[in-house]
C-alpha cells in the first residue's frame, strides 16, 4: 500500500478528477502565456495526435519545451499526456513532486542508476493505451543550441509496438530560455510537427533500439532543415 | 432567509443539550482510559499488537477532534464535514475499483455529493431525496453517450453503488443538521457505531469461537456479533433516552429498536466493506490513517446506519419541521 506522498513519484500514477482539472487549468494558462509572450506558432498541426497512445519527441533546448509540446495538443489528448521529466530535478522533494505531478501530469525518470524498469513501466503505459508521453531523447537540455545524439531509451519504449512517435522540431526555446537564464525572454517559439513514425517491425532488442533512435534523430534533423513557411 | 442562514451558523448553543455534554465526557474519559488500559495490559500483548494499539490511539487523537469539532460547531460546518467525509470515502472507493478512470461518471458522483450537501444546507427535503433517483438517471444516461457497451453494466453499477453508499447514505448524516437537536443525535449515531466496533472486537476476543462469515471476514465470530448487539443496543437505548427525552421516540421499545438498528446496521456496514475489499483482493482501502487504513475503513460502519436511523427518527419526529424550508432557493421562486 502506497503512502499518500509516494503516489506522486510513482511511474504508474494515474490521474484522477483533481489532477485532471488542475492540469487542464494549468496547461490552459501556459497556452495563453506561450501565445502572448512567445507568439507560439504551430506548423504541421494536422500531424498532432488526437487520441492516446502516442509519444511526442523533440530536440531539447529549454525548460519551456515540454510546456510547448503539451500545449500544442488538443484538450482531450492534453489531459492524458505525461511529460517525462528528470526525476533528479522535478521529483527531488515532496513539494516539487506535487507540483510536477498535479499541474504538469509529469512522470519521473531518474537519469542516474538503473532505469530499465522505469522504461518498462512507460512502455506498459503506452502499449495499454493509458496515455501519451512527451519526451526528449537527447536526455538533457542542449547547452549550445545544437542537437545532441539521441539515446536508445526511446527505442526501449516503442520498438515492436504500434504506438506512433510524433517527431517535432522546436525553434526558439534556446533564444527564449537557455539553461543559464533564470527568466524567459520574449523570443518567438515555433514548433514544427512531422508525420508520425511507427516502429512496429523493429525488434525489441539493442539493435532495434538504436535504429529507432537513429530514425527519430534523422526525422527531427529533416524537420530542422525545412525553410520556415 | 436571514433566519435560516443565522440558524446554519449558530454556535452559541453547541453544548447546551445535556446529552451532548454526556457524550463529550464519555469521549474524553475513553481517551484517558484507553492508554491506561493499554499500559496495564501491555505485558500480555505481543510487541506487534502493542505497537498497533498505540498507532491506532494516536490516529484517533487526530481524527476524533477533526470530526467532532465541525460536527458540534454549527449546522453548516456539520453538513460540510459530512460532505468532505463522503468525498474522501468516494475517492478511496473510486481508486480501489478503477471507477476513477471513467471521468465523466466519476465527476457526476462527485458533483452529486456536493449537491447533497447544498440541498441539506438549503433544508430542501424534496430535492435532497430526489437527488438519488436523478443521479442514477444521469449516470445511466451519460454512460450511454460514451458509446462503449463493453463493461457498461459494471461501470454504471459501480457508480450507482458509490453514490448510494457515500453520497446518499452517508449524506443523511448531514441532513440531520437541519434539526435544532442535531448535535446529540449525530453524536449518538457516531459514538454508538464506533463503540459497536470496539464491543464486537472485545467480545470476540473474550468469548468468540464460531465463525459466521469465514469468506468475508474470518476474524468475526458469533460471540463478537452477539456481544456487540447486546452492549450497543443497551448503550444506544440508554443514551437515546437522554437525546430524545419527551419525544415520541422516548419509549423503551422505540429506543431498543433504534439501538438494534444501529448495532445490526453497523456490523452489516463493516461486513459490506469487508465484501468489497475481498472482492477487490485488498486489505485496506488506503494508508491515509496510520493503524486504521483509509477513511472508508473507519467510516464503513456508518454507511448503512446513517439512512436507517435517519428514517426511523424522521418517521417518529422529523428533522427541523418547525423551521422554514428552502433557506436559499425559496428566494429564487424556484
Amino acid at each position: 500500500m502506497m503512502k499518500p506522498g509516494e503516489r506522486f513519484r510513482s511511474t504508474r500514477r494515474e490521474a484522477g478528477l483533481i489532477s485532471v482539472s488542475m492540469n487542464a487549468a494549468a496547461t490552459l494558462g501556459v497556452r495563453v502565456y506561450l501565445r502572448l509572450y512567445h507568439r507560439l506558432r504551430i506548423e504541421g498541426a494536422e500531424n498532432l495526435p488526437r487520441r492516446v497512445p502516442f509519444i511526442m519527441i523533440a530536440n531539447h533546448e529549454s525548460h519551456l519545451d515540454a510546456l510547448v509540446l503539451v500545449s500544442a495538443l488538443p484538450l482531450k489528448a492534453r489531459i492524458e499526456t505525461h511529460p517525462v521529466a528528470a526525476g533528479d530535478v522535478f521529483f527531488k522533494n515532496g513539494a516539487t513532486s506535487l507540483l510536477a505531478s498535479l499541474f504538469l501530469n509529469a512522470l519521473p525518470l531518474y537519469r542516474k542508476g538503473v532505469t530499465s524498469h522505469a522504461l518498462v513501466d512507460l512502455r506498459e503505459r503506452v502499449t495499454s493505451g493509458r496515455g501519451g508521453l512527451v519526451l526528449f531523447p537527447e536526455g538533457t537540455r542542449s547547452r549550445d543550441g545544437t542537437m545532441n545524439p539521441f539515446k536508445a531509451g526511446l527505442g526501449m519504449i516503442v520498438a515492436g509496438t504500434s504506438v506512433p512517435v510524433v517527431p517535432c522540431y522546436l525553434d526558439g526555446p534556446f533564444e527564449a530560455c537557455p539553461a543559464n537564464v533564470k527568466l524567459p525572454r520574449p523570443a518567438r517559439i515555433t514548433v514544427r510537427v512531422g508525420t508520425p513514425l511507427v516502429f512496429e517491425h523493429e525488434p525489441n532488442s539493442r539493435e532495434g533500439w538504436t535504429t529507432v533512435a537513429r530514425r527519430c534523430e534523422e526525422a527531427i534533423r529533416a524537420l530542422a532543415s525545412v525553410q520556415p513557411g | 432567509m436571514k433566519e435560516g442562514i443565522d440558524y446554519l451558523f449558530t454556535y452559541s448553543n453547541a453544548l447546551s443539550h445535556p446529552a451532548t455534554r454526556v457524550f463529550l465526557y464519555l469521549i474524553a474519559g475513553a481517551f484517558i482510559a484507553a492508554p491506561l488500559a493499554t499500559l496495564a495490559l501491555s505485558a500480555k500483548m505481543s510487541e506487534k499488537t502493542r505497537k498497533d494499539v498505540w498507532t491506532r490511539y494516536w490516529t484517533w487523537l487526530v481524527i476524533a477532534p477533526a470530526l467532532l469539532v465541525p460536527v458540534l460547531f454549527c449546522p453548516a460546518t456539520a453538513i460540510v464535514a459530512v460532505a468532505v467525509a463522503s468525498m474522501l470515502c468516494y475517492r478511496e472507493y473510486a481508486r480501489a475499483t478503477g471507477l476513477f478512470r471513467f471521468r465523466s461518471l466519476s465527476a457526476i458522483v462527485a458533483i452529486s455529493i456536493v449537491l447533497v450537501a447544498l440541498t441539506s444546507l438549503d433544508h430542501w427535503y424534496g430535492m435532497f431525496m430526489a437527488l438519488t433517483p436523478l443521479t442514477i438517471v444521469i449516470l445511466a444516461a451519460t454512460a450511454v453517450l460514451a458509446d462503449s457497451p463493453q463493461g457498461f453494466i459494471q461501470r454504471v453499477s459501480l457508480a450507482c453503488v458509490a453514490f448510494l453508499l457515500f453520497g446518499s447514505g452517508l449524506g443523511h448524516l448531514g441532513y440531520i443538521a437541519n434539526d435544532p437537536n442535531y448535535r446529540p443525535i449525530l453524536l449518538l449515531i457516531l459514538v454508538s457505531v464506533q463503540l459497536n466496533d470496539i464491543f464486537a472486537y472485545v467480545c470476540g476476543k473474550a468469548f468468540g469461537r464460531r465463525k459466521l462469515f469465514p469468506n468475508t471476514s474470518p476474524n468475526k465470530t458469533l460471540g463478537g456479533h452477539m456481544g456487540a448487539l447486546v452492549l450497543t443496543t443497551a448503550f444506544a437505548a440508554g443514551m437515546g433516552h437522554l437525546v430524545f427525552e419527551g419525544t415520541k421516540l422516548d419509549t423503551p421499545w422505540a429506543l431498543i429498536v433504534l439501538g438494534l438498528i444501529i448495532s445490526i446496521g453497523g456490523q452489516l456496514g463493516d461486513l459490506l466493506l469487508g465484501s468489497i475489499k475481498r472482492d477487490l483482493g485488498i486489505k485496506d482501502m488506503a494508508a491515509t490513517l496510520p493503524g486504521h487504513g483509509g477513511f472508508l475503513d473507519r467510516l464503513n460502519s456508518a454507511l448503512l446506519v446513517a439512512p436507517a436511523t435517519f428514517h426511523l427518527i424522521g418517521y417518529a419526529i422529523g428533522f427541523g419541521l418547525e423551521r422554514t424550508p428552502r433557506v436559499f432557493t425559496a428566494a429564487f421562486g424556484m
